[in-house]
């Protein structure tokens, strides 16, 4: 008998624990957190003592090496904190130590994942750039190959962490003309003055998720070392992109899930409580869809997305799958933002209440693993291929 | 040092609780590790740290594990469950006739519980258990010491308008309260333990209690009726500006509900 | 089997609390019922003052005189009343649901493995003395009826202000010494120094008129506004998890449900939203005022007067017009 819709009382018991994690050391700040607009170097560190940033990673560094489901639940409940707080955390334990993890030499392990795991190295991964997002052809950030190394060229645009990163996993070309074949990833450090590497540009202002600093990263002339190319064989970069992506949108979708249920279960309460015309306004029946919808909705965007860690957990290939469960939960969490807002009235203008903030935050979702636009050309056309 | 920490899973304060027939509720499957028992297990934690030894979580509850994941998950070393059918419709009084019974034939230095349980809020079981295993009890404490060398405790207790310093021999039983420490958030190793943990059950017939001690034929205070909390008539809203607000209050304060 | 209703009587400094003679009060109601005699247990250590205090409340006082009670310790109050119960086996046995009750009744009634009903806020018997009684559970949000076995006697513990204090009970009760014997070996548990809290207001599970503010206080020094309303009404000031979480004010003063329940027949809540675990501590009280200034507060679903305006403005109008009406009744 394979259909088994449940969770494990030892996942339930993970959630439960994450969650009150996040309702102590978390959610009392989220409104400072996202008034702020800093990084929130305390908080940071009270985290990563509790050994979280190791979920994904090897014991031997440091890490608890726990499966996709159980990474996803922590996810979902890490989420309905901060915004923020949640993708300088992902980024830390996901994008910005995948590579190193998989790729990385023994020397680059102990000297960028361990103290990584310990939250005492920051770091980030470099897609972005001005000129192209969801277009990974498009990269212009040059690796040129030198006498024992490569040298870097090129800014890097949207860099979560990107200001206090210490390291990062570079996305450069070998050669524009290449395209998706010249795509390779590489190690850069921030520099030192022992040690050529990245220096910060542009900070850059969010309208969500305002306690993750986002900013530029430039790479002039950088000199890294052979070790650093994080690869099997030069051109494979899409490949192994591809093979985080899933990971990455799938981990989106768990965000919107939190962000939307947070803004409703919100609105829920505003709804029974406000009186207009003589009754609570979730008496009325226009206000009584929304919550409707967005509950047919949430429940098969969470059932879906969990699906589809299931097919990573047990190398079942999902690439569609898991763009397909990253837009459907990204558009049903927009829903919820938009009706969250809508059923608080005027009050959604005003910035003591908490609802405006889950419409900021969830907008990051649209482009995070790639814009929708992108996505249903890629989709539609896969499927009407037959 | 030895300690055992009383542990158990009640409903979320969120959770809703209805009434579905004279005799029987319904209650909303959110639960959590009462909130005063965490502040137990953190108590004896912190013991063991200072004195080494171990501590052990223990609960009486057929159903539910999780309180004693949650004290793995704190660092408590070993976990027990106690589980019968026979168990069903006890009372605190039963629950800690059942703990007495595993733990007479144990030695330890010391028992922990929360002041109450925020399902029935009793606030009995630590104390009847206290009774039948013959120690001396200091209930809803704000303060702990201990002096291993004289085998004694310091402790705090809150009463109306103050607080009591008490010294205590051990073994003994302390009730914990609000104020005396703040438990600390689980390390996810520990998490990954708990998650993992073998839970040691136990039931009446290895405990050598019978069957007619405990559940609903062993109680002598009984439940026969649940009802809706009085209701109140719906506010009066005083709807005039200032300062007329206020003098209304007032007459009505002393005409109408007639309080001053 | 006596045949009585027993109270455990609680006294500090020579003075008889609230709580008792609401609980002898409400025996001697019971009593109109059953004819079953009072009788109110008297422990600790030069108890004259409070034995003259209780002499119009009761048919009987048991005298226990002994330097060992005093101050309570739930060893050597077991050990003297532990014979006493067994001997006379009384109908009802009540006492407050105070750090004392709370702390000695649940092993009373495991030893003499009787029925005991905790923190009840509704009591009554029928015409055999049989009691009934009603108790909050999930801190409010449900009550229990229960009821006892044959066993006797039938224990419970009772909130403040379950009972009202009837002063002309016509009685002048008989008082008994009661000659006991304590071993201090057995003794365990030694006080070694009583804390009092500063300030001289009843503690708020005690009083009779609380008046609170949470967060819209806005800082700890505003509750001077919050303290002269209270020195008028003569009332204890109390707040909410939110304040004391922030550090304004000390736990003892927390009202909810990881706090203390209250039960006052005045309640003015100022500046407080009403969340739940703050509501369910308040459930008991007699008059519920709420001032806030947000009109869906949920704080207004519980009170019996609402008033949406700002605490800063209404507080301090409220002393001066409840100052007026005072001094002008002499």
């Amino acid at each position: 008998m394979a259909l088994d819709f449940t969770f494990t009382e030892e996942q339930e018991f993970f959630r439960q624990t994450i969650r009150d994690t996040v309702n102590r050391m978390i959610m009392p700040r989220v409104k400072e957190l996202d008034e702020k607009e800093e990084f929130p170097w305390d908080l940071w560190r009270e985290f990563a003592a509790l050994g979280y940033l190791g979920l994904r990673h090897e014991e031997k560094y440091g890490g608890m090496g726990t499966d996709t489901i159980t990474q996803m639940i922590f996810y979902e409940e890490l989420a309905r904190g901060s915004c923020g707080f949640f993708m300088s955390v992902t980024m830390q334990i996901l994008m910005g130590t995948y590579f190193i993890g998989r790729f990385g030499n023994e020397e680059i392990k102990q000297r960028i994942l361990v103290p990584a795991i310990k939250g005492e190295k920051i770091g980030t991964i470099c897609f972005t750039e001005d000129q192209s997002g969801s277009d990974l052809a498009g990269t212009r950030t040059l690796a040129t190959k030198v006498d024992g190394g490569w040298r870097i060229n090129g800014r890097k645009q949207w860099i979560t962490n990107g200001p206090i990163a210490d390291f990062a996993t570079v996305m450069a070309t070998v050669d524009p003309k290449l395209g998706l074949k010249g795509l390779n990833f590489f190690l850069v450090e921030r520099k030192t003055k022992d040690r050529d590497g990245f220096v910060s540009g542009q900070r850059l202002h969010k309208l969500g998720s305002r306690c993750s600093v986002t900013g530029e990263l430039v790479f002039d002339n950088v000199f890294i070392p052979d070790e650093n190319f994080l690869g099997e064989e030069i051109g494979k970069g899409v490949q192994y992109a591809g093979e985080i992506l899933n990971e990455v949108r799938v981990m989106t979708g768990m965000s919107a899930l939190a962000i939307a249920k947070e803004a409703m279960e919100d609105a829920r309460q505003y709804a029974n409580n406000r009186i207009a015309f003589g009754n609570p306004i979730s008496k009325y029946q226009l206000i009584r869809e929304k919550f409707a919808k967005f509950w047919a909705w949430y429940e098969a965007a969470r059932t879906f997305l969990y699906k589809c860690a299931w097919m990573i957990q047990n190398n079942i290939p999902c690439t569609n799958e898991c763009m397909l469960a990253k837009y459907h939960a990204t558009e049903m969490c927009m829903y919820a933002v938009e009706e969250a807002m809508r059923i608080y009235g005027g009050n959604a203008f005003c910035t003591e209440y908490p609802v405006q903030r889950y419409w900021r935050d969830a907008k990051f979702l649209l482009y995070g693993g790639g814009t929708h636009e992108v996505l249903c050309d890629y989709l539609g056309r896969v499927y009407c291929k037959g | 040092m030895e300690i055992f920490v009383l542990v158990k899973q009640v409903p979320d304060p969120e959770a809703t609780v209805k009434i579905k027939t004279d005799t029987e509720l319904e209650i909303e499957n959110k639960y959590f590790t009462n909130f005063f028992d965490e502040i137990a297990i953190e108590a004896a934690l912190r013991l063991k740290e200072k004195f080494g030894g171990k501590v052990t979580v223990l609960t009486a509850d057929p159903k539910r594990v999780d309180a004693l994941r949650r004290g793995i998950s704190m660092g408590a070393d070993e976990a027990i469950q106690i589980s019968d059918p026979a168990l069903e419709g006890s009372d605190p009084f039963a629950i800690a006739r059942v703990l007495a019974a595993y733990l007479k034939d144990r030695s330890f230095d010391l028992i922990l519980a929360g002041r109450q349980a925020m399902d029935d809020d009793s606030g009995i079981v630590g104390i009847a258990l206290a009774e039948a295993l013959n120690l001396p009890h200091v209930h809803s404490i704000i303060g702990l010491e201990v002096d291993i060398s004289r085998k004694e405790a310091k402790v705090i207790r809150e009463v109306e308008n103050g607080k009591e310093h008490l010294t205590c021999p051990l073994p003994a039983l302390f009730t914990c309260q609000k104020g005396l420490n703040t438990p600390r958030i689980p390390l996810v190793m520990n998490v990954m333990k708990a998650m993992k943990a073998q839970i040691k059950k136990l039931d009446l017939v290895s405990l050598g209690i019978e069957p007619s001690k405990v559940g609903s034929p062993s109680i002598q205070a009984k439940v026969i009726r649940y009802l809706s909390p009085p209701k109140r008539p719906p506010v009066k809203m005083i709807k005039e500006e200032f300062p007329d607000n206020v003098r209304t209050l007032v007459r009505l304060l002393r005409e109408d509900a007639k309080v001053i | 089997m006596a045949n009585e209703i027993w109270v455990l009587a609680e006294h500090q400094d020579g003075k008889v609390k609230g709580i008792t003679f609401e609980l002898l009060s409400g025996g001697v109601e019971f009593s109109k019922k059953t004819g079953q005699k009072v009788v109110a247990l008297l422990l600790g250590s030069g108890l004259e003052e409070a034995t003259k205090g209780l002499l119009p409340f009761a048919d009987k006082i048991y005298l226990l005189d002994h330097p060992l009670l005093s101050p309570y310790t739930s060893d050597a109050y077991e050990s003297a009343l532990l014979p006493l119960l067994k001997e006379h086996q009384p109908s009802i046995f009540l006492g407050g649901a105070t750090s004392i009750g709370k702390d000695l009744f649940p092993r009373l009634a495991m030893r003499l493995e009787t029925g005991y009903a905790p923190d009840c806020t509704e009591l009554s018997v029928d015409e055999e003395g049989r009691l009934t009684v009603k108790r909050p559970l999930f801190g409010g949000k449900v009550f229990a009826e229960m009821v006892f076995s044959e066993a006797r006697p039938q224990m419970a513990t009772v909130r403040n202000h379950t009972f009202l204090i009837h002063e002309n009970l016509g009685k002048s009760a008989e008082v008994l010494s009661i000659p006991i014997q304590l071993d201090p070996s057995s003794m365990k548990k030694k006080v070694i120094q009583v804390e009092k809290s500063s300030g001289e207001r009843v503690d708020i599970t005690e009083a009779d008129i609380v008046v609170a503010a949470g967060r819209g206080i806005k800082g700890p020094e505003h509750f001077k506004i919050i303290e002269e309303l209270a020195n008028v009404l003569n009332a204890s000031v109390g707040t909410t998890r939110a304040v004391v979480d922030e550090g304004w004010r000390d736990l003892k003063d927390q009202i909810g449900k990881s706090g203390k329940n209250i039960s006052a027949r005045l309640y003015m809540a100022f500046g407080i939203s009403g969340a739940i675990h703050h509501v369910l501590g308040i459930g008991t009280c007699k008059t519920i005022v709420a001032v806030d200034t947000d009109p869906n507060a949920l704080i207004f679903n519980y009170a019996d007067y609402g008033i949406v305006g700002d605490l800063f403005q209404i507080v301090p109008a409220l002393t001066e017009e409840l100052k007026k009406v005072l001094a002008s009744e002499g």
